[in-house]
């Protein structure tokens, strides 16, 4: 099956200047991502993984290489995409239901159009009731389903996702997993999911692409096989999983931590220290 | 005891005290003289009195009539300095180019005292409510400008860039997110903006209040005739019309900022 290319990164790199030092935020990054793909990029953090994403959606130009989505050259903010950011991008004056519809006011979707859509989004993120509540009334798991309402309302074919439930508990990241695969199950957007939660990335994602640290360059690409429609929390409990978990780990647990001495995972011990060769051993994430 | 009841405890005790001592005479080898001189601070009894007799008809100008003129003028001022501050604000608040230029010239303007202005502003604008309106305007101005100009830079940058991906163009980003975002800012000004707009009002009627009336005219109206009862009068009034308006704006407040977290609970 070959699908035709959506997202095209080619020599990517990105330079900051910090005072008077350089700093080499992503180092000659090249990958594909082809229609209906979800792709999640894992890295610890620092390893430019958000500024990859941001030159995708335009928001920061490279300062080397090129980023194409649909074989264009990115200058702005491309058409037909969305972006669910990390951080509450709610707008705290509107209501649930006018954040929502947003996207469609700007296009001039207007009346009973309007209003079908919306409340179609709400019943679909599960805020029936809260139409007319303020973001400050809100959980943050539920102001972040309403940015991903407002980003998905428009129906973008690209979706870019910067960590959007880096924010959120573990219980409330895991029941916005599974509306996340539900939703992109009956749209198939293509999608770019930026993380440094493996568990996390293997749960959602086709494809992960492992990021080193800084200067971010691409250690690995794997392919998650993971049977879909995914069910996100007995997932967990297969072999399979675990085994891919650890798969990528072993790679990705390198760099993690000073001198690739491992710390990152919750509930291992910090006993060995022996980084990669350690990973390799441990006991697998919940 | 509750707080309104301490209050009012509190306020009889002044005014007692107030009409009291000015009314007892001292102990002293010099006659006539009281623990407090009423002909300086006046007394309660002679201010109530004195109050009446001003808004009767027996007056040319009844004490309502110079409140009222003195309200226009200041909700005048406060309106046209606010909106056009407001604009000027998100103006230059949203082009660094444009603020660099102009920021040397508002810094030295406002710095000036603008109580300094009022001889040139009557000596142009005539001793009626213009030369009022725009004294307040020079005041209010800035206040909202400043708050405006910070407001506007300090729109989360994520904010715009989300409207963005959902479609937005430029005047769509000004109307839906930099507008609703500075709003906040700029009704932080408003209170003492109408604060600033009623001093305004009032320098101007010192000098040129006649043709309109007003309270301050009153106020130098009754330093010709050394009548302090008359300038205590003035005074009440204008601290009931400035609680007036600021509660008015609290409201406003209130209304338009029913999204944040502050005002949920205040209610």
């Amino acid at each position: 099956m070959s699908r035709r290319p959506r997202i095209a990164v080619r020599h990517l790199s990105k330079t900051f200047r910090d005072g008077g030092r350089e700093v080499v935020a992503v180092r000659d990054v090249s990958f594909e991502i082809v229609d209906q793909e979800f792709v999640a990029v894992v890295g610890p953090s620092g390893c430019g993984k958000s500024t990859i994403l941001n030159m995708i959606g335009g928001l920061a130009t490279p300062s080397s290489g090129v980023v194409e989505v649909d074989g264009r050259a990115v200058a702005g903010v491309p058409p037909g995409v969305g972006y669910v950011f990390q951080k509450d991008t709610v707008f705290p004056w509107r209501t649930v239901a006018r954040n929502i519809a947003l996207g469609l006011e700007y296009r001039g979707v207007r009346g009973e159009a309007q209003r079908r859509r919306v409340q179609e989004a709400i019943r679909l993120a599960g805020l029936d009731g809260f139409e007319d509540a303020f973001p400050a009334t809100l959980s943050g798991g539920m102001r972040q389903r309403v940015a991903l309402m407002r980003t998905l309302v428009v129906e973008p074919e690209i979706l870019l996702m910067d960590e959007p439930f880096g924010a959120l508990d573990t219980h409330t990241k895991l029941n916005l997993h599974a509306e996340l695969l539900a939703l992109w199950e009956a749209r198939h957007q293509t999608v770019v999911f930026v993380t440094h939660d493996l568990s996390e990335a293997i749960t959602l994602a086709d494809r992960i692409v492992v990021m080193s640290r800084r200067p971010g360059r691409i250690k690995l690409v794997y392919d998650v096989q993971l049977p879909r429609p995914r069910d996100v929390i007995a997932l967990r409990e297969t072999a399979e999983y675990a085994r891919q978990y650890s798969e990528v780990w072993h790679v990705l647990g390198q760099e993690f931590g000073p001198e690739g001495a491992s710390a990152a995972p919750s509930g291992t011990s910090p006993s060995g220290g022996a980084g990669g060769a350690g990973a390799r051993t441990r006991s697998i994430e919940p | 005891m509750s707080v309104v009841a301490w209050r009012v405890v509190i306020l009889i005790v002044l005014l007692g005290a107030w009409e009291g001592l000015t009314r007892v005479k001292a102990v002293s080898r010099t006659p006539g003289l009281y623990w407090l001189d009423p002909f300086f601070i006046s007394r309660p009894s002679a201010i109530l009195e004195r109050f009446v007799y001003l808004n009767s008809d027996q007056v040319r100008l009844t004490l309502w009539e110079m409140a009222l003129s003195t309200v226009q003028s200041t909700l005048w001022g406060f309106v046209v300095g606010v909106s056009t501050g407001f604009v000027a604000g998100l103006v230059l608040g949203r082009n660094e180019r444009l603020a660099r230029v102009f920021e040397p010239f508002i810094v030295a303007f406002n710095s000036l005292p603008r109580i300094a202005l009022v001889p040139l502003i009557t000596m142009i604008f005539g001793f009626g409510l213009v030369a009022k309106i725009v004294l307040a305007w020079t005041i209010v101005f800035f206040i909202v400008f400043f708050n405006t100009f910070q407001g506007a830079r300090s729109v989360d940058a994520d904010l715009i860039h989300s409207a963005r991906f959902l479609g937005a163009g430029e005047r769509q980003v000004m109307t839906t997110v930099i507008v609703p975002s500075a709003l906040a800012w700029t009704f932080a000004s408003l209170t003492p903006s109408i604060s600033f707009a009623l001093i305004g009002v009032v320098v101007g009627e010192f000098l040129g209040g006649e043709s309109g009336g007003g309270l301050g005219y009153l106020i130098i109206q009754s330093l010709g005739t050394l009548n302090a009862a008359d300038m205590m009068v003035a005074m009440i009034s204008l601290g009931l019309i400035g609680i007036v308006m600021a509660l008015g704006i609290r409201q406003l407040e209130a209304r338009l900022l029913r999204w944040r977290p502050e005002h949920r609970t205040r209610r």
